[in-house]
Order: C-alpha cells, then sequence, then structure tokens
C-alpha cells in the first residue's frame, strides 16, 4: 500500500543532532517533534522518576523563554503541544500552522541548548509538587491505579530498568535537588542524544537552514553508553495480593515477554486480539458474553527496548473468585497451544490492524513521532510498511510458537481486591 | 556563528486555509444527510445522529437511551449479536455506539473499499435491531456493574455531583446519561423497543458523512439502503424552565481518598446566543487553556494540581458555566480560595495582552480543528445539533475578531458568577471539614452521592 510509503531526508548536523525531514502539504501545518534518547529505564533504584520530572522542567522556561511563555508561544501561534516520558525515551512535540515552524524550532533549541541558566529552586520545587498531584490524580487515586507499579516491580528483577513506574515514587521525586537536575540535563539533553522529526508542509532548504541557525551552536556532549540488561524468566509463579477502594476483584496475569520489534512481539500483539480484542475474540466472548463472570477482559503485549510483558486483566463480576477468572484464562491459553489459531481469527485481526493504520495516518502529529518511533528502534524512519506487513506475517503457528515460548512459564498473578468489605445485598 | 535569540521568530504570513465545504440533501425517506469531500486518504467516517439523547428518559427510568445504546448493535437483520460485530470486524471497520444526553450516535470507520458493505450493515443496526430479552437482560446486568464500579471513579462522581446539584432533580439533563442504579432495575425490554420505535426513525436522525466519495454514488447507495425505512415519528420539542442559581457548597464523602475534585460553577445563556464569541475569549482568558489563569496560579504558581481549567458547557436546552480541578486533600480550601479569587478578578477585566493573546490562538488554531476525519465530522455535527447558520465556519475567524474589550468585560460582569457559583468537592468528608471553617463558599451540605 503505497499512501504507507513515506519520504524522507535524513542527516546529521556537525553536533550529532539527527534530522529527518517529511514533506506532506495536505494541510497547511507542520509538526516538530524531537525524541531524546533517555526515560526512565536510565534511572536507578532509589532514584526514579527523574526522566520524568525533567520533562516538566523542560516546560519552565530558558534562557531567552521566560516560565510560562513557552507554552504560550505555541499557543499564540495556534499551536499544540506537549511532551511524554516512556521507560525508553522523552519526547516534545508541537503541531503548528505551517508559517510558524521557526518558532517551534527556536523554543526546541533554546531549552535543549540554553536551559540551565533559566533553572531555578523555585521552580523546580513548583514541579515537584505538581508531579506529585500527577501521581495522585492519576494513580494513587485511581481505582486500581496501582497495578502498572506492582507488575513491573514484580515481574522485572530488583534493579531492571523497567522495575519502577516511569512517574517514579513520592519519596524519591521529593528528593531531587538542583544538582541532580543540573546532572541529568549534563548527561542526556545533548543534541547527539536527540532526534529532531520535522513533518508537514515546509520548504526544505530554507527549513535545513533555519534548523542549522538554531541548533547548530549547541555544543555535543559526551557519548552515552547504551543500558544492558537481559530480563530473566521468573523462578516461580508470584501472588500478589493488594487492597484498594475498589468494588470489585480485579486480576492481572501477567508473563515476561519479547523486546519490542523482535520476533515474538507481533504475534503476542495478534494474540491479544484474538483473546480479548472484539465481541468475538476468545475471553471476551466467553467471560463476558456468555458466561458472565468477568465485567471486562483485556489482554496487551507491552514492549520496549529492554524487554517486555504480556498481560491480562480480568474484573470479575459480583460474587465471582478471580480463581476461576484465572482457570478460564489459563485454560484458553492451554487451548491456543494446543489447536492452535483459526483463519478467521487472523483475518479478523489482520483487517482490523491494517485499518488502523491506515486511520492513523490522519494525525500529522501521531505520523512524525512515529517516524521518530521507527528511527529509534529499527534506525529506519519510514517503517510503516514494514510493521504493518510484521502483522500481515504473523500465522496460527507463530503465535502457538509465542504461546509456548513466554506464556507456559512462570507470571505474576496480581489480585487487586476491596479494602473494605461491602455488603452482600 | 551566534545569532541572536533573545527576538522570537514571527510566523511569515497569512496562511491560505480553504473550509471543507459540505452538500446537504434529504433521503428519499425524509433523513437529512449532510457530506463532507475530503480526499487525503482512503477512509471514511459515517455519523448517525438520532434526537434520542437520555433527556428523553422517562423519569423514572434513567438509563433508557444508554441501554438502548448498548443494545441496539446486539444483533440485526439476519444477524445475531456476535454474528454482526463479526460482520464489521472482518471489514476492519470500526463501529461504535453511544448515547449523551442530547443524542443516540452511531459510528462507522473503514476504508472506502468497503463503504457499500459498511453502510448495508449500518443500515441494519437503525432499521432492524433484534433488541432481544436474552441480549437486554446480558447488557442490563453489565451496565448495573458497571454503575457500582463508577462509584470509584472521584472524576465520574464529581461530574455527576455537579450536574445533580447545579441542575436540580427538574432538570432532565442532571441524571448522568448511564442512569441511575435503581431506575435501571425497573427497566424492561419493552420500554427499550417502544423507547427505539419512538425516537430512532427517518425523521428524528440525521447523518454526517466524512470521506472520499462522489455525491452520486453516496446518495445511491444511502437511498437504497433506507428507501424502505419510512415510519416516522416526531418526538415533541423540548423546552426548560429558568433555573436559579445559589451559592451552596456540597461535599460527598469518598474514603480514603488522597485527593480532592473540584467543581465550580453555574447556569447560563444557551449556544445560539449571539455573545458565544466572547464568552469564549473570555473563557480563553480564564481558564481556558494551559496557560489561562486559573491553571498558572493553581498549577504554576502554588503547585496545588496537576491541571485546572473552565469552560462554558453547552447541551442542546442547558448550559452552564465550570471550574474543575482536582488537588491534594490538604489544599482544599486553599484550592477553593484561589478559583474564587480568579472568578472575582476577572469580572475586573482582562488586559488588551490577553485578549490579543486569546484571538491570536483562537483563530490561528482553527484550521487544526479540521485535520482528522472525526475532527471535521464532531464541528459539523455540533453545528446541526445546534442550528447554527450555514456560514458558521466561514463567519467563525471574523467573527472571534469583531469582539471588543469593551464586551468581554461586560461579559465577565454578566457571566462569571462567583456569587452564585455551586461548588462540589469529592473527598474524604473528615479531611476537608477540618478545613472548611468558613461559609465564604456558601451554605455547607455535607451529602453523599446514590448512583
Amino acid at each position: 500500500m503505497n499512501i504507507l510509503d513515506l519520504k524522507y531526508e535524513k542527516y546529521k548536523l556537525g553536533n550529532g543532532l539527527e534530522v529527518i525531514l517529511h514533506q506532506n502539504n495536505s494541510v497547511p501545518l507542520v509538526a516538530v517533534n524531537i525524541w531524546y534518547k533517555v526515560g526512565s529505564s536510565a534511572e536507578v533504584k532509589g532514584k526514579t522518576g527523574i526522566a520524568h520530572l525533567f520533562e516538566h522542567m523542560m516546560f519552565q522556561g530558558s534562557e531567552h523563554v521566560p516560565k510560562e511563555m513557552h507554552f504560550r508561544y505555541i499557543q499564540e501561534a495556534g499551536g499544540t503541544l506537549n511532551g511524554s516520558t516512556s521507560t525508553d525515551r522523552t519526547n516534545y512535540y508541537e503541531k503548528l500552522p505551517a508559517d510558524s515552524l521557526e518558532l517551534a524550532l527556536w523554543l526546541e533549541s533554546d531549552r535543549m541548548g540554553f536551559f540551565l541558566p533559566a533553572l531555578t529552586q523555585e521552580k523546580l520545587d513548583n514541579q515537584k509538587d505538581v508531579v506529585k498531584n500527577e501521581r495522585l490524580e492519576r494513580y494513587e487515586n485511581q481505582p486500581y491505579g496501582l497495578a502498572w507499579e506492582l507488575l513491573v516491580t514484580n515481574i522485572y528483577p530488583e534493579g531492571h530498568p523497567y522495575s519502577w513506574p516511569t512517574i517514579g515514587f513520592l519519596n524519591d521525586i521529593a528528593g531531587y535537588t538542583m544538582d541532580d537536575v543540573k546532572s541529568f540535563f549534563k548527561t542526556y539533553y545533548a543534541p547527539n542524544n536527540a532526534t529532531l522529526v520535522v513533518a508537514g508542509d515546509f520548504e526544505t532548504e530554507k527549513t535545513k537552514l533555519l534548523i542549522e541557525k538554531y541548533f547548530g551552536e549547541i555544543s555535543e556532549g559526551k557519548p552515552i553508553p547504551a543500558i544492558k540488561t537481559e530480563t530473566p524468566d521468573l523462578p516461580e509463579v508470584k501472588t500478589i495480593v493488594h487492597k484498594d477502594n475498589v468494588q470489585l476483584d480485579r486480576i492481572y496475569l501477567a508473563w515476561p515477554s519479547d523486546k519490542v520489534f523482535s520476533k515474538d512481539d507481533a504475534p503476542l500483539d495478534v494474540l491479544s486480539d484474538i483473546l480479548t480484542g472484539s465481541k468475538n475474540s476468545r475471553l471476551y466472548k466467553s467471560m463476558v458474553f456468555e458466561k458472565e463472570i468477568a465485567q471486562d477482559v483485556s489482554a496487551f503485549q507491552y514492549s520496549g527496548k529492554l524487554g517486555g510483558h504480556f498481560t491480562i486483566v480480568a474484573t470479575a463480576k459480583p460474587g465471582v473468585s478471580l480463581d476461576d477468572l484465572k482457570s478460564e484464562i489459563l485454560n484458553e491459553i492451554e487451548n491456543v497451544s494446543s489447536s492452535g489459531i483459526s483463519d478467521k481469527e487472523l483475518t479478523r485481526s489482520k483487517n482490523g490492524i491494517k485499518s488502523s493504520f491506515v486511520f492513523s495516518l490522519q494525525n500529522l502529529e501521531h505520523l512524525a513521532d512515529h517516524m521518530n518511533l521507527y528511527n529509534f528502534y529499527l534506525n529506519e524512519p519510514n517503517s510503516f510498511s514494514f510493521d504493518l506487513n510484521r502483522y500481515n506475517k504473523v500465522s496460527g503457528e507463530d503465535i502457538v510458537n509465542s504461546v509456548n515460548r513466554y506464556l507456559k512459564k512462570p507470571y505474576v498473578d496480581l489480585r487487586i481486591i476491596p479494602a473494605r468489605e461491602t455488603d452482600e445485598n | 556563528m551566534k545569532i541572536d535569540r533573545s527576538r522570537k521568530p514571527e510566523p511569515s504570513g497569512e496562511l491560505q486555509f480553504k473550509m471543507p465545504s459540505f452538500e446537504s440533501f434529504k433521503l428519499n425517506n425524509g433523513t437529512n444527510v449532510y457530506f463532507i469531500k475530503k480526499d487525503v486518504l482512503p477512509i471514511f467516517r459515517i455519523n448517525v445522529i438520532a434526537n434520542a439523547g437520555s433527556k428523553f428518559d422517562p423519569e423514572d427510568k434513567k438509563g433508557l437511551a444508554n441501554l438502548l445504546a448498548m443494545c441496539i448493535d446486539e444483533g440485526a437483520g439476519e444477524f445475531d449479536a456476535l454474528e454482526l460485530s463479526e460482520q464489521f470486524d472482518l471489514l476492519g471497520a470500526h463501529f461504535s455506539v453511544f448515547a449523551n444526553g442530547d443524542t443516540l450516535q452511531i459510528t462507522v470507520q473503514a476504508l472506502i473499499e468497503n463503504f457499500g458493505k459498511a453502510v448495508e450493515l449500518l443500515a441494519k443496526v437503525l432499521k432492524e435491531p433484534k433488541l432481544n430479552e436474552e441480549d437486554f437482560e446480558r447488557e442490563k446486568r453489565k451496565v448495573l456493574t458497571r454503575l457500582q464500579q463508577l462509584q470509584d471513579e472521584p472524576d465520574f462522581l464529581a461530574n455527576t455531583a455537579f450536574e445533580k446539584f447545579l441542575l436540580g432533580d427538574k432538570n432532565p439533563y442532571s441524571a448522568p446519561s448511564i442512569g441511575i442504579t435503581d431506575n435501571i432495575q425497573k427497566i424492561n425490554n419493552e420500554n427499550i423497543v417502544e423507547f427505539y420505535k419512538k425516537q430512532i426513525n427517518p425523521e428524528n436522525i440525521f447523518i454526517v458523512i466524512v470521506g472520499s466519495i462522489s455525491t452520486g454514488e453516496l446518495k445511491d447507495k444511502l437511498n437504497k439502503q433506507f428507501e424502505d425505512w419510512t415510519t416516522a415519528y416526531k418526538p415533541e420539542a423540548f423546552s426548560l424552565s429558568e433555573q436559579e442559581d445559589k451559592k451552596v457548597i456540597y461535599v460527598v464523602d469518598k474514603k480514603d481518598s488522597v485527593q480532592t475534585e473540584i467543581r465550580v460553577g453555574h447556569h447560563t445563556t444557551g449556544r445560539k446566543e449571539d455573545d458565544y464569541f466572547t464568552k469564549l475569549l473570555l473563557n480563553t482568558v480564564l481558564g481556558g487553556q494551559f496557560s489561562s489563569r486559573i491553571n498558572l496560579n493553581l498549577r504554576e504558581k502554588h503547585g496545588y494540581t496537576y491541571g485546572a481549567g473552565s469552560g462554558f458547557y453547552y447541551l442542546k436546552d442547558t448550559a452552564y458555566f465550570e471550574v474543575s480541578t482536582s488537588v491534594g486533600i490538604e489544599n482544599t480550601v486553599n484550592a477553593l480560595k484561589e478559583i474564587f479569587y480568579e472568578l472575582e478578578n476577572i469580572r475586573k477585566g482582562v488586559t488588551e495582552k490577553e485578549l490579543a493573546f486569546a484571538k491570536s490562538s483562537i483563530v490561528k488554531k482553527f484550521p487544526l480543528n479540521f485535520e482528522t476525519y472525526m475532527q471535521v465530522a464532531s464541528n459539523f455535527i455540533s453545528k446541526i445539533i445546534f442550528d447554527l447558520p450555514d456560514s458558521y465556519f466561514d463567519t467563525y475567524i471574523q467573527n472571534i475578531n469583531a469582539v471588543t474589550i469593551e464586551q468581554v468585560n461586560e461579559a465577565a460582569q454578566k457571566y462569571i458568577l462567583p456569587g452564585a457559583a455551586t461548588t462540589v468537592l469529592v473527598g474524604d468528608k473528615e479531611k476537608i471539614k477540618e478545613q472548611l471553617t468558613t461559609s465564604d463558599f456558601g451554605e455547607i451540605v455535607f451529602t453523599e452521592l446514590k448512583l
């Protein structure tokens, strides 16, 4: 499908900043998207959450941009902006009317090259409070909100770069000093550790000059050694029971699995759809539709550069035991392993995946971010077709092999149950 | 070479943006269709909007429209529930149904090569849903369990409590669209069938389509599928009496919460009023964006919250102004003080600079609102629901630019009313109680919310 073939030009500035340009003149917009190759996996135990806290600090202004004005300038120009932190990377992005491209380049380069002079204790204290509230709002005050960190701290061995939540632990966040922030910036926020994607409606030669103008003078940083780690199998099934302010019991079964874009990654993605992605998917149909033992069930393959895990989550209907849900799930996995996958199931999933790929091209920001993603993991920004093909090639046998390789081994069995007994009438 | 970084780069000039144009026509059975041609990608999006939202739920059957939305795709024509779902999945189509206060909406998005088949399936759902007893009972059990779960979700509780207490029990929008437990228990499948017959018919729906297809082909395919669907029933027009605002603070207990969800607001004038644009600009200064006053104060200055904002929210027959945030429980009253400070303060007026910023932001962002097929569709759906003029999008920028600072400042006095604001706090009652020592925010009512 040639609409998935996205032409681009890639080059490097003298200071090591990687640049990817993709022209798309269908609407008069431009997307600017920077990936810094640092995420929470660069942290260590006891010092978690700094990659994410740092992302917040990047919106606090830089030498030539007063606090609050980064947001304000972009919004004044009619643009949208944000940033996000994952285990592997931190991204910053803007989408603007095409004639404001220079504004975005000015702002991004100022915080890449001139962040430190504008850093103050007051800003840091303020954002520590904001992040604390983010953690309260998005995790601690949400039902089942601590599930993710309970999973990752148990799936990955102690000290593994994925064994803490990206937002970090409250105590760690509270402890960060100006020196921590400065040294994080100096180590990771150098041009040679970043890739800039510009996508949309722009003139190539003019844009190259602007990129050189704004980013060219920023000094190169020291090379950053790659993080190397392995995710071992769990020695045995780990059962964790956690009490929360919830009405219904929920079970999470999570197996260590394959890394992103590795052999079993796509088959496990397709498997998640076959198990829970639609009304006719196996677990949804049996647990939610027919037997009504679960209120909901979902499965996903999470994968990053250093590891991955496959998780199945189900919420019990009132009065149903989690053991019943668990045996239903494990039986179905056994069933996949022994009887395989039907052609119809594969077709259904693949058709949905194909549509999703085309739908995703509607949004320029998504497109720019994906060029960065493909470049980061595959060293090839134009991998949309390759990626779709990865799913198209999955056979029933591939899925069975992935199941046998990962889902028959020990796993984490996490149960979140009501903190207080509710009346049963 | 060193460059001068102190100067902010300015945009190079006015951009040309062509609003997507739309065509409207009636199908042979009387259904209105709005078509926006968009050729960027080989996809289409079709939305059916029925005048069948939860505001039509009978007084003792709150949750009826939502249950119809849950049941309408549980089989249609020759297909049972699982078969119908399978048909959409095999097309790789995204299919969804939901009900909100005003409407029940059915959406299909798929690759254009599947347009014909998708429309055929959609027509079956609209014309001949099975609405079986067995499927109904299952969906009813599902929604009852869902309501039980929603007791855990602080933002849902706050939104629900705010609409309930602000709008009052006589306003049909005051109950959540999902319904109320003891009402849902009383709903039976006959109620669903009856509601379907009354509300879902050719003249009580409209269709919005965005995609790369020709008008001729579109008309042919739609007429072919819908020609034999002719039942028509126009529900009576809807009207609401004037409502009064009172300064009251409701504390909804949610034990062991680590945050307090805060909502503050009051009624406002409707979407069709001429000062819509003035209010939009006013709110952009006050709380519509990250860099608006409320967020800069509560988040960037005080660090009380991850985010705070405000908006004028419009339903077809009701509208209100609302400030919304969630804060660490120890800062509940500190945050309330700052919110009321900002509401009082904006009544003293905005600056020329703030207004210029708000205008620039809205005007220049306008093209971004038409990027995806979903955005295009939802913009046109709002235009139709609120019965806005056909020139609405063409004159939008002009209307924003025409607003004066005098108008904004007048609107601030008229439309921001801290003296008559309803406040809802959802959090740990005991911890809130010890902070709430004044009646500055109105009469204090401790209460619980029964879903």
